[in-house]
């Protein structure tokens, strides 16, 4: 486009645009395949290439994409939107690649607006396009071994699956390239649709079919503000564009945002919050999350875990300019963070299932994350999304392993002692947990830590609940580690006699996923030799990454310096937690020690809060009855007024059918009887007429 | 002459149609449809030899013979149908014959 | 002559087979047919033309009245044979009724091949059909006697009326060369085979068709349980 430098590129834009569609190209040969009804065995292959040509081109663009942006002084880091809206500069650049709906007739001044097909480059979108299309290659190589049943043979629907996968990788590469919020749209929902499909892949399991509805109904809930925030934002910027301006293209969008009212400004943020509500699994939708878990394993891992549900982190990090203008809105959104991190990690610390509790801790983790973005640093926000994608795909990966060698049993209360026989996957979830716990110099610890401190920042007491949150994450997660990996050895029926070791095709992408989990963090920190500045004498947070994201939509406030006291503190809290865990249920115990010793409260955290019910009976209920309504009224009303109008034709039938009493005399009688009348009438006629 | 042909036509026609009406015997109505071409056979050669612009012709005749094949053929086909209705149900009552009717 | 007159002797004449049709209501056989002879004669008598040889309005009457009575009589007796005789009387008396008008070949044809051809096939099914006992009930019993009488009595006095009225004097009126000479076998066969050829050839496949159709059904194995009727 325009302001690509294609001299500084490595490859041509064109290139990486075709980035998304690899995979998509995969998932197309794969269906074909299911149409040929070709062997199923190596489904994947198209697949996976398509995903790691994808994989390939994201890493180069990751690293190509400085060069190509339009190199400004202070491009993105201007403080207060709202002020410097008139000198707001574009901080990356949209590669369209045709038009695709005009908005404009020809006779009106703003003849050449179009709803494009574009792409959108910054430093939002490498950081985005980098992890998702690797996390995607690893958990697809993964796959590869997992949807086997325990003779190593395909099990039903495998291609199914691949296919399934790659249409989501190609939809979460286009939300992430979108360069307006039409196509943003239609990857949100495209994604929702995947997500929708592989929760239910098990479709003849009720419970799956279940779960996938209510995902699908309760993103459905989220989307429907997001879309009106779509349609709001193009009611209130088209009016203010020239002609050759798209007006929902981001540029556009973002470089007219800071001439609407508070209120407007407001109104968008909120509703365009209600779509990321839903899609990231945040109070008070998030009900969908836990029984997405119903899916594959590496369904769970990818698409619940390290890239779909961060969708609506990414929005909101795209829509920076929107939501930097609107002080209530980020208040809204630290309010809705604080209490789901809350809710979710107390709801994780009372259940069995490992995957439940990845599915908690990944709410409460995403919550963290919305905590973020409200206090104004959303460049922290990403960077958790980054390395969480890392560690949280990591242990939904090792869960589906121990849950693959288990017999699909992963209820913690069934198995113990699992050391000896998972040795790779004990170890590689060890990383992840420590990662996700907060661990010191782990990846999870840098993101983590940033967002306690903007938190501090934001309000004290937001601070101390992010860093109780932490304390309560460090001891979930390993309660879930001991509960499965120490004490005696316990094996599930189902697991068979010889449990083993998983394949090394689901371990290797494990190992790389866990190289991840420990050195993801340190792209954003900086070596430093300076002592009083930095955590433990030379790692000083604030690194590449924030200079990287610089150059992108993500705006917020000034970088939190300082409170080097707290990294200590949260490192503390983060062993304390380990500790206490090791302490209660270092021995995998069967009998719950928190059941016991916590009682009413135990038992609430572990229905959830009795939310599900309480929705059940706020929500779904009264809309059945006004269904059930409804449909009594088509059937008794409308139908019954059918009946009448029917009725009279009826009647008439039925009364003449009497007459066709099947007889042939009679059918001659009426015949006589028709000429007679015929006859009569000419006679009348001419006596009358003529 | 000829309203006087016409009408004993007329009157072999109509007692020809009571009868169908009102007989039972599938015989007697087929019979009865005789009777209504002997009526109808009165009726065209009367026409025929006096016509109305005073000329006779021929036609008249002609058209009866061919109501002659076509009587013929209609009994032989009819009677051949009442023998087998005859051999289902055992009896000649038109009456019990009442497939078009819904029950 | 007017049409009261007309009206009259008809409703008696409906009256009259009303009461001798088989299990009418008022069954009163003998009593119903001198009525109807009576009304009939009379109604012969009535549309007797005025003008006209003097033996031929003797030989229309006599003619006239036997025939109709011979049609009575096949709508009215009980027994299917007698209806079949009778109709051979009401056949000679058309026949005899074309002879008066000068349709010799047609009497002639008419004679052959209804008595001689389609009547033996009836009586030969008649006695297929023969049931030991007195006749059956649906033979002792008409169908709805009075609708059908009434209606074709109506249907048949709006024709007489209208015939008889006016106009219809005036077309009695009307009367051919006493001897048109057009009834012959020459003439109708010459007609036949040159104006009407393609009629005949049409008659042939239609009697061809009737015969196939006829053996076709004759032929078919009657099921005895009616259940099995398709």
């Amino acid at each position: 486009m325009l302001l690509a430098q294609a001299s500084t590129s490595l490859l041509p834009v064109d290139l990486y645009a075709t980035l998304p569609f690899w995979p998509l190209l995969g998932a197309i040969f794969t269906g074909i395949m299911i149409a040929l009804r070709l062997k199923a065995e190596r489904a994947f292959w198209p697949v996976v290439l398509g995903v790691g040509v994808s994989a390939v081109l994201g890493v180069i663009l990751f690293f190509d994409l400085p060069g190509m942006l339009p190199h400004k002084a202070d491009a993105g880091v201007t403080g207060h939107v709202a002020e410097a809206a008139h000198e707001y500069h574009d901080p990356g650049f949209t590669h369209t690649i045709y038009n695709w709906i005009s908005l404009g007739d020809e006779n009106s001044l703003k003849h050449d607006q179009w709803i494009s097909v574009n792409f959108y480059f910054d430093g939002l979108t490498g950081i985005m396009i980098a992890f998702v299309t690797v996390v995607s290659l690893m958990v697809m190589i993964y796959s590869i071994g997992y949807m086997r049943d325990h003779h190593g043979h395909p099990e039903r629907g495998y291609e199914r699956f691949f296919a399934f996968m790659g249409i989501f990788v190609f939809s979460m590469a286009m939300l992430v390239f979108a360069g307006n919020f039409v196509l943003l749209y239609l990857g949100w929902e495209l994604v929702g649709l995947c997500s929708y499909l592989l929760i239910g892949f098990y479709y003849k399991k009720p419970s799956a079919a279940a779960a996938a509805k209510k995902a699908f109904i309760v993103n459905r809930i989220g989307d429907f503000g997001f879309a009106l925030g779509i349609f709001a934002l193009y009611m209130f910027i088209r009016p203010l564009t020239h002609s050759g301006e798209n007006p929902l293209d981001y540029a556009v969008v973002f470089h007219y945002i800071g001439e609407l009212s508070q209120g407007k400004i407001t109104l968008v943020a909120l509703l365009l919050l209600c779509g990321a509500l839903g899609k990231s699994a945040q109070f008070p939708l998030y009900v969908w999350l836990p029984d997405a878990m119903e899916g594959p394993s590496p369904v769970s891992a990818l698409i619940h875990a390290a890239t779909m549900v961060t969708a609506g982190i990414y929005m909101i990090a795209r829509c920076g300019p929107i939501f930097a203008a609107s002080q209530t809105a980020l208040n809204v959104i630290v309010v809705l963070g604080v209490i789901g991190a809350m809710l979710a990690a107390t709801m994780a610390m009372a259940q069995y299932d490992m995957k439940r509790i990845l599915a908690y801790s990944t709410i409460s983790q995403l919550a963290y994350m919305f905590v973020a973005l409200g206090c104004s640093t959303p460049a922290s926000g990403v960077f958790h999304v980054f390395t969480h994608a890392f560690f949280k795909a990591l242990l939904f990966l090792c869960a589906g392993s121990i849950m693959l060698q288990m017999g699909h049993i992963i209820d913690l209360r069934r198995f113990s002692g699992l050391r000896n026989i998972l040795p790779h996957t004990k170890r590689l979830m060890l990383i992840g947990c420590l990662s996700l716990a907060g661990f010191p110099l782990l990846a999870g610890f840098w993101s983590k830590d940033e967002i306690v401190h903007a938190s501090f920042v934001y309000h004290p007491i937001v601070g101390a609940l992010m860093l109780i949150t932490a304390g309560m994450t460090a001891y979930y997660t390993f309660r879930m580690y001991f509960l499965c990996f120490h004490g005696p050895l316990r094996l599930p029926k189902e697991a068979g006699d010889h449990p083993r070791e998983s394949p090394p095709v689901m371990i290797a992408p494990l190992y790389v996923l866990a190289l991840g989990a420990i050195v993801a963090g340190y792209v954003g920190v900086t070596f430093t030799m300076l002592m009083g500045d930095s955590f433990l004498g030379f790692l000083k947070p604030h690194g590449y990454f924030h200079h990287y994201l610089h150059a992108s939509t993500v705006v917020g406030g000034e970088q939190h310096g300082g409170g080097l006291w707290l990294m200590y503190v949260s490192s503390a809290i983060a062993i304390a937690g380990i500790w206490l865990a090791w302490v209660r249920y270092g021995d995998a115990p069967v009998e719950d020690p928190d059941k016991a010793a916590l009682g009413g409260l135990w038992r609430l955290w572990n229905a959830k809060y009795y939310l599900d019910e309480l929705y059940d009976r706020l929500f779904v209920r009264p809309l059945r009855g006004l269904g059930r309504f409804f449909f009594a009224t088509d059937n008794n009303g409308i139908d019954g007024l059918i009946w009448v109008v029917t009725a009279v034709p009826r009647a008439m039938g039925g009364g003449l059918r009497l007459l066709q009493n099947g007889a042939l005399q009679g059918y001659a009688l009426g015949m006589v009887i028709g000429l007679t009348v015929i006859v009569l009438l000419w006679r009348w006629l001419e006596i009358n007429g003529a | 002459m000829l309203v006087a042909y016409l009408l004993v036509g007329a009157a072999l026609f109509a007692l020809g149609l009571i009868g169908f009406v009102t007989r039972r015997n599938l015989i007697i109505m087929f019979l009865c449809t005789e009777l209504m071409f002997q009526g109808i056979v009165v009726n065209l050669v009367a026409f025929g030899r006096y016509p109305l612009d005073g000329n006779p012709t021929l036609d008249g005749q002609v058209f009866s013979l061919f109501l002659l094949a076509v009587a013929a053929a209609e009994a032989a086909l009819g009677l051949a149908l009442v023998v087998l209705l005859y051999r289902y149900k055992g009896t000649l009552d038109a009456s019990v014959w009442k497939l078009l009717k819904d029950v | 002559m007017p049409s009261v007159l007309l009206i009259i002797l008809l409703t008696l004449g409906g009256v009259g087979l009303y009461l001798a049709m088989p299990g009418g209501r008022l069954h009163i056989g003998r009593a119903g047919l001198i009525l109807l002879a009576g009304a009939g004669a009379a109604l012969v008598a009535a549309v007797l033309p005025l003008s006209g040889e003097y033996g031929q309005r003797i030989w229309f009457a006599l003619l006239a009245l036997i025939g109709l009575i011979g049609a009575l009589r096949v709508i009215t007796h009980r027994k299917p044979i007698y209806s079949a005789l009778y109709f051979i009387l009401v056949v000679i008396a058309t026949a005899g009724l074309l002879i008066l008008m000068q349709a010799e070949f047609l009497a002639a044809a008419l004679l052959i091949i209804y008595a001689g051809a389609i009547l033996v096939t009836y009586v030969f099914v008649i006695m297929l059909a023969q049931q030991s006992g007195g006749p059956p009930p649906y033979d002792r019993k008409a169908r709805e006697p009075f609708a059908g009488v009434v209606t074709g009595f109506i249907l048949l006095a709006v024709l007489t009326i209208r015939l008889a009225r006016g106009d219809g004097q005036a077309l009695s009126a009307l009367t051919a060369d006493p001897d048109a000479g057009l009834g012959g076998v020459v003439q109708v066969g010459t007609h036949l085979l040159t104006q009407y050829v393609v009629g005949i050839e049409i008659t042939g496949v239609l009697l061809l068709a009737a015969m196939v159709g006829a053996i076709a059904i004759a032929r078919r194995r009657a099921v005895a349980d009616e259940g099995e009727v398709d």
